[in-house]
């Protein structure tokens, strides 16, 4: 069966659609053919697929062919079994007749032999000629048609249909396509099961040693093929499927030793997208296919298949693995394939695969887009590996950078393995001579910015040895050994570079050695190890021998030429990777497509590439990789004289982990960035040195400070820079934690600073601030031009640079400003009344709440009426408040036992200047009390009351102010005028000053010759004793004392001592002067004058106290004298009364609650009123009572006049009722005139004060039992 | 033989990373390292994908080249192993089992008080503990 292979492959080539055979009885195909055939193809049809499943298909290819076409009659019996999927699927059986006889005995008989044979699917098409205007014919063509379905039609199936010529049925041609396709779908299907049937049978050979392969692929091509016409190309797609997986089963199972194939010139060319290169027949071996070309063949029908279904996407992602699987096997093969035919096979069938592909490819989902992108990148970067080892094959070596990802790539790739590495051709030495000039003019590759590092390599081993083994393995022995001694080949990453040197002298050297370790083995010259130069000729030449492809091959004539493909494959897989998931992939190949650029001093477009690799490997940490990119990018920002960026590169080369470069060529960068700071910037740079340049507070609790205080603040630099470095300023801002929109204020620090490398502690001055709590916010400064910022805060070690997420720093207050709160407290000693007119001690307590008061100022403002002592001295001494220290017991009893006692008495006497006094040190911290000497003026004299009408004083009299004024905190001499939130306190102290004395009067008695008891009674107003030396009395005019002298008491009653508010009274007897006219001459003195001289004896802490001595008193004896005056108002005695009111008696009963009583009073006019004649109703009195209400209740006028006649003697009686509501003494209603002068109303007999009011008698209601 | 492992943390940031070759050429690893990043990423981002393995730590094979293979282990806290090897036959489990012990020797050296997470692993007993792990995965795969 294998021999028809070459057959089946023509047949498959010339059709490629169905088949509808057309069985022409009646000779009308030409009439009916441009019709039927306008129908094809078919839009959608209806078939099953392998699974019986219906499936539409569109758009459905088939041709129409008579019966008697010669391509369906000469045809072999077993030809049509064997390649029955290119036989017709329906057959169209045209039929006319006119005539129902002609019908009966000719076309019946004859349209039975045509359907006898069951293979066939057919149905007959009637086609009517008869002209619809005739109606004969018409009826004529309708019975013979009626005849026909009977014949042919069955219950089952209708097999027959007609056609009008002339006036065809609308649905006629539905009727017809459906027929065509329920014809195809039933020999479609049956077909289907024949071919299966016949594959189940070989399948179950298959471990047969007769199976041959070669039948059982051209049975499951042909149902492939079939499935393929039919449009089913899902099910075609799995018989190819099914189809690799039992060739890869079966190629290496039989043990037979096959050709692998691929050895052809071409076949370097992957043909993996193209099923036609090579026809079958040429790689078939035994009984089954040689394996380089019938798995290309395999995966270019499928791919083909897919394709037309649409999924490129698909094509790519089982090109990528088959084309990794194909390179494997090639792998295997090595040795019998071409040379590098493995790498340039995978160059090519990537470039095919992307190429179809990428035109195939139609938008999808995002998610396979993204996929399909990343394949296309696979793809091209595997081609560009690929190349990259041929490329240094060929001696291109030295161009391709020694990135770590090229070296990722090459130096774990193998090196090929022929079975004997290509020699160098004898005509070649001209080629070797250029290759080695080559190779010594390369100048070695400098990193740039001074950086020394060891290259990565590009190889697995080093080609030298690698070459020279596979020539030297051909021949004899083993000349391995003979670079084993030698350091420089057993160091596995030295690269080639390292030894074209001087090959020359290279090989001479290993050729001795080769001579000491096996003497004798090698003598030959033919056999003498290649050097270099040599293995790259050879290697051309044999790549030139293996690439078929010229516009490969140009890609390797020259170095331009290789690095316009190089660019091309880079790029290509590059921009794939930017579209698909993996974006690291494609940056990475940017950086290299950078170094190309660079190369060739597109300085730009490097720059821009390798920022994208800077910034993918700075953003998460990649600090070696970064080490290895930033030089490059720093050395195009230095040449595009992008200042601003190469400062930040050195920068950041400086912040990278310290280990990644030596320390000379840190201090070069450093050097860098000093020279451009200080040179040939024009314009400042800002730069930001986070990374570089970290800064924390200091340890321990935040710096903590008053509202308004300056202060200064200590902040931990930490330099990463190796060197000390100059800053020419810098300043650091502080942030308040909970308002962040505050106008940050910078703190500067005023001089320049030398940054150590490490640890640097600086201070800097801090004005205050607002309250608040404040974190460090950014460090500014300047060197140079250059004006650096950093956010970074470390956290109080040295900069971590791998911590690159460094600037969500969690922020811990480094100052803290507190609310504005009372720092100090002034309060006045003072609990009761001063002196006043004496020289007095105020006190005032400065009590410090937990804020140092040094250096502090007390501006004294004294207010009207109160000055200063200034001849005195002011005292300050600590104080202890008593209710406090009672209630800091505990306290204070700890601190007893530590042995410093918590009050330790200090004791200072200032002075003021202008109005301040400046505090000593002492108390800075402890309360104090300051003792000022003042004296409160008046020049009021005090004036006594008497009993009558008692003289209220107001408090206010005896008030006087103090403003008192401190100013303290930390520097307030610099700020205190500009700020007025500087903490000074302002405070006014009331202190109030008294009389020592207040005194009242009262006659105590009167004499009946006249004399008077003046009582004076001496109330002490302050809370000190006092003691009374000496009183007298300066009597005004009027008076007299009753003995000759001054009116004094006894001096036996003296020292007499008042205790504090205690009262204490002294009688004088003084009596009326009988005054002479002549008396009326001089000055009347209006008032009497008491004069009083008493000492006092007080605490100044509680009050009144003797004043201040302009000498300090002696402790005792020293008596000071005082002498205290007051006015007091005698009134002379009522002389002439003219009426009299007389309380009568009140009924003997007594009063009682609830009782009316009757108050009766007697006015009666003593004497004439004739003279009085100013009052025109002489004869009628004004009377008024009044009474408390809450005590009485009053019936009657209580206001009104009653008629009193002038005459002397005449009196009346005004009684009203009263009824009193409360028991008790209580004061009785009193009546009143108001018309009359008080002094001419004398009282007799004299109402009583008080009256008793007896509660209610018992009422016998409320004893009534219930 | 296993050329390189790594601990990546969850910002994609190298925490360690070790080489175990004897040339001179980390470089390159780290370079592979942070590369089949990409794929975690897509992975861990693509949960279409990782549909049946969302759940697993064990990501499998991330890199399939011709020359080495890469391995990948997501933490649930998003930190990543990677494993290099140059063995190109190389059986699943044996893989499961190496990253299971690394998970242990990893999570023992961040329960280091002293160890701020998210910072480099320098522990001295970790980079031995991994190299015994290392050494001992050719052997136990041989077993």
């Amino acid at each position: 069966m294998a021999n028809f292979l070459a057959q089946f492959h023509t047949i498959k080539n010339s059709s490629d659609h169905l088949v509808i055979a057309v069985e022409d009885v009646s000779d009308l195909w030409p009439i009916v053919k441009s019709e039927f055939e306008g129908r094809l193809p078919f839009k959608r049809a209806s078939l099953n697929n392998k699974t019986r499943n219906s499936v539409f298909v569109e758009n459905l290819t088939a041709e129409f062919i008579l019966t008697t076409d010669s391509r369906l009659r000469s045809r072999f019996p077993l030809e049509q079994s064997l390649f029955w999927f290119r036989e017709p699927y329906a057959t169209v059986v045209l039929v006319t007749c006119e005539d129902l006889d002609e019908f009966r005995t000719i076309l019946k008989p004859r349209l039975k032999l045509i359907v006898q044979n069951d293979e066939r699917e057919w149905f007959i098409v009637f086609v009517s000629k008869a002209h619809p205007n005739n109606d004969q014919a018409t009826k004529l063509a309708k019975k013979v048609y009626a005849k026909l379905e009977v014949e042919f039609s069955s219950k089952k199936r209708e097999r027959c249909c007609k056609l009008d010529i002339h006036s065809p049925e609308a649905n006629f041609w539905e009727d017809l396509e459906s027929k065509i396709m329920e014809s195809i779908r039933n020999t479609l299907d049956r077909r289907v099961q024949f071919y299966e049937d016949e594959i189940r049978k070989l399948s179950e050979q298959r471990l047969m040693p007769v199976w041959n392969f070669c039948n059982f692929f051209i049975l499951k091509e042909s149902l492939a093929f079939m499935f393929e016409m039919a449009h089913l190309f899902e099910d075609a797609l799995r018989e190819y499927d099914e189809l690799e997986l039992c060739y890869l089963e079966t190629v290496n199972m039989t043990g037979k030793l096959r050709d692998f194939g691929g050895l052809d010139r071409g076949d370097d060319q992957a043909a993996l997208l193209n099923p036609g290169s090579k026809p079958l027949t040429q790689i078939v071996q035994d009984d089954s296919f040689r394996e380089f070309e019938f798995r290309q063949y395999l995966f270019s029908c499928q791919s083909k298949l897919l394709f037309k279904l649409k999924r490129a996407f698909e094509v790519a992602s089982r090109g990528y693995s088959f084309i990794i699987s194909f390179s494997k096997a090639l792998a295997l093969r090595e040795n019998i394939l071409p040379f590098c035919m493995r790498e340039v096979w995978v160059i090519t069938a990537c470039l095919a695969l992307i190429n179809a592909t990428a035109s195939q490819y139609k938008d999808g989902p995002p998610d396979i887009e993204k996929e399909f992108y990343r394949l296309q990148g696979d793809l091209y970067s595997l081609c560009r590996v690929k190349f990259m080892r041929l490329a240094y094959l060929v001696g291109f070596g030295t161009e391709i950078e020694r990135s770590p990802v090229n070296s990722a790539l090459l130096s774990m790739l193998p090196w090929p393995k022929p079975a004997v590495w290509p020699l160098v051709p004898p005509d070649a030495s001209s080629e070797v001579l250029v290759k080695e000039k080559m190779i010594l003019q390369e100048t070695p590759r400098v990193k740039h910015l001074g950086i020394q590092r060891k290259p990565l390599p590009l190889e697995p081993s080093l080609l030298l040895r690698e070459a020279n083994r596979r020539r030297a393995s051909l021949s004899a022995g083993n000349m391995v050994e003979m670079f084993e001694g030698r350091p420089i080949f057993n160091d596995g990453s030295g690269s080639d570079a390292s030894t074209k040197i001087s090959p020359s002298q290279k090989v001479r050297a290993s050729s001795m050695s080769r001579t000491n370790s096996s003497p004798g083995s090698f003598e030959s010259s033919i056999d003498r190890p290649m050097r270099l130069a040599e293995i790259y000729v050879a290697a051309e030449h044999a790549l030139q021998r293996t690439i078929s492809n010229t516009d490969l091959w140009k890609s390797f004539s020259s170095l331009e030429e290789y690095e316009k493909k190089y660019l091309e494959l880079t790029k290509g897989a590059a921009d794939n990777y930017h579209h698909s998931w993996w974006k690291r992939h494609g940056v990475v190949l940017d950086g290299e497509i950078a170094a190309v650029c660079f190369k060739h001093g597109n300085f730009d477009l490097a720059a821009k590439s390798y920022e994208k690799v800077c910034a993918l490997y700075a953003g998460e940490g990649w600090q070696d990789l970064l080490a290895e990119v930033l030089p490059s990018l720093a050395e195009c920002q230095k040449i595009l004289n992008d200042q601003a960026g190469y400062l930040s590169s050195c920068v950041r080369l400086l912040s990278l982990d310290k280990g990644l470069f030596l320390t000379k060529e840190r201090e070069a960068f450093q050097s860098e960035v000093l020279r451009l700071a200080h040179s040939e910037m024009k314009d400042p740079v800002p730069l930001d040195v986070s990374s570089l340049i970290t800064f924390s507070g200091n340890p321990g609790p935040p710096l903590e400070l008053c509202d308004g205080d300056p202060g200064t603040l200590s902040v931990t630099v930490w330099s990463g820079f190796p060197d000390d470095i100059t800053l020419d300023s810098l300043s650091l801002t502080l942030m308040a934690t909970y308002n962040g929109d505050e106008g940050v204020k910078a703190l500067r620090c005023p001089a320049a600073i030398v940054l150590k490398p490490g640890r640097n502690i600086i201070t800097l001055p801090l004005p205050p601030q607002k309250p608040g709590s404040y974190v460090l916010g950014v460090l500014t400064g300047q060197i140079g031009h250059l004006r650096f910022r950093s956010h970074s805060f470390s956290k109080g070690g040295p900069a971590d640079s791998d911590d690159f997420m460094i600037y969500e720093k969690p922020t811990r207050p480094i100052l803290k400003v507190f609310k504005p709160r009372a720092l100090v407290d002034l309060t006045a000693a003072i609990s009761s009344a001063l002196l006043i007119n004496e020289p007095q001690w105020v006190g005032i307590i400065v009590r410090p709440i937990n804020y140092s008061l040094k250096g502090a100022i007390l501006h004294v403002d004294t207010g009207p009426g109160l000055k200063i002592e200034e001849s005195h001295v002011i005292e300050m001494q600590s104080y202890v408040d008593v209710s406090q220290s009672a209630a800091d017991m505990a306290k204070s009893d700890a601190a007893q036992k530590e042995g410093s006692l918590a009050v330790d008495k200090n004791f200072e006497q200032l002075r003021l200047h202008d109005g301040r006094i400046e505090f000593p040190n002492w108390a800075n911290n402890v309360t104090s009390i300051l003792w000022i000497p003042i004296r409160a003026i008046s020049d009021g004299l005090a004036r006594g009351s008497s009993s009558v009408s008692p003289l209220r004083q107001s408090i206010v009299d005896g008030m006087r102010t103090i403003a008192l004024k401190l100013v303290f905190g930390v520097s307030h001499n610099q700020i205190f005028e500009r700020h007025c939130h500087f903490p000074s306190f302002f405070q006014t102290l009331a202190v109030h000053f008294t009389d020592p004395f207040q005194v009242s009067t009262r006659i105590a008695d009167k004499c009946n010759d006249g004399t008077l008891l003046l009582q004076v009674i001496l109330q002490s107003e302050v809370k000190a004793t006092l003691t009374i030396n000496d009183a007298w009395l300066d009597l005004q005019d009027g008076f007299v004392h009753t003995t000759k002298g001054d009116g004094r008491p006894t001096s036996g009653f003296f020292p007499l001592v008042i205790s504090p508010h205690s009262r204490a009274a002294i009688l004088f007897s003084i009596c009326l002067e009988m005054s002479n006219a002549e008396d009326e001459a001089k000055a009347l003195q209006p008032e009497s004058i008491l004069n009083i001289n008493y000492g006092i004896s007080g605490d100044r802490t509680t009050g009144a106290h003797p004043p201040v001595a302009v000498e300090s008193p002696g402790p005792k004896g020293a008596r000071q004298d005082l002498i205290f005056r007051s006015s007091l108002v005698l009134q002379r005695p009522v002389l002439d009364p003219c009426l009299a009111v007389g309380f009568l008696p009140l009924p003997s009963g007594g009063l009682r609650v609830g009782q009316l009583v009757s108050m009766e009073w007697r006015i009666e006019r003593l004497k004439d009123f004739e003279e009085n004649e100013i009052s025109k109703h002489n004869n009628e009195v004004l009377y008024e009572v009044g009474a408390n209400s809450d005590n009485w209740m009053l019936a009657g006028r209580k206001r009104g006049h009653v008629s009193l006649s002038t005459k002397q003697g005449s009196r009346i009686v005004i009684s009203i009722l009263c009824m009193p509501l409360v028991a008790g003494y209580v004061r009785p209603p009193q009546l009143g005139l108001p018309d009359v002068d008080e002094t001419n109303i004398s009282c007799n007999p004299a109402g009583p004060h008080l009256v008793c009011v007896l509660p209610p008698a018992l009422s016998s209601s409320f004893c009534i039992p219930a | 033989m296993i050329v390189c492992v790594a601990v990546v943390g969850h910002q994609n940031n190298p925490l360690y990373i070790q080489s175990f070759t004897e040339a001179d050429d980390a470089l390159k690893l780290h370079h592979i390292v942070h590369c089949s990043l990409d794929v975690v990423d897509e992975r861990v981002n693509n949960p279409k994908k990782s549909g049946p393995t969302l759940n697993e730590t064990f990501l499998g094979l991330l890199y399939p080249t011709e020359n080495y293979k890469v391995y990948g282990y997501l933490t649930n806290t998003k930190v990543k192993f990677i494993l290099v090897t140059t063995d190109l036959d190389v059986r699943d489990a044996d893989v499961r089992n190496f990253f299971r012990r690394f998970h242990a020797a990893y999570v023992d050296a961040v329960s280091n008080p002293f160890h701020v997470p998210g910072k480099k692993i320098t522990s001295r007993t970790f980079a031995e503990r991994v190299s015994t792990i290392v050494k001992s995965f050719g052997s136990s795969s041989a077993g």
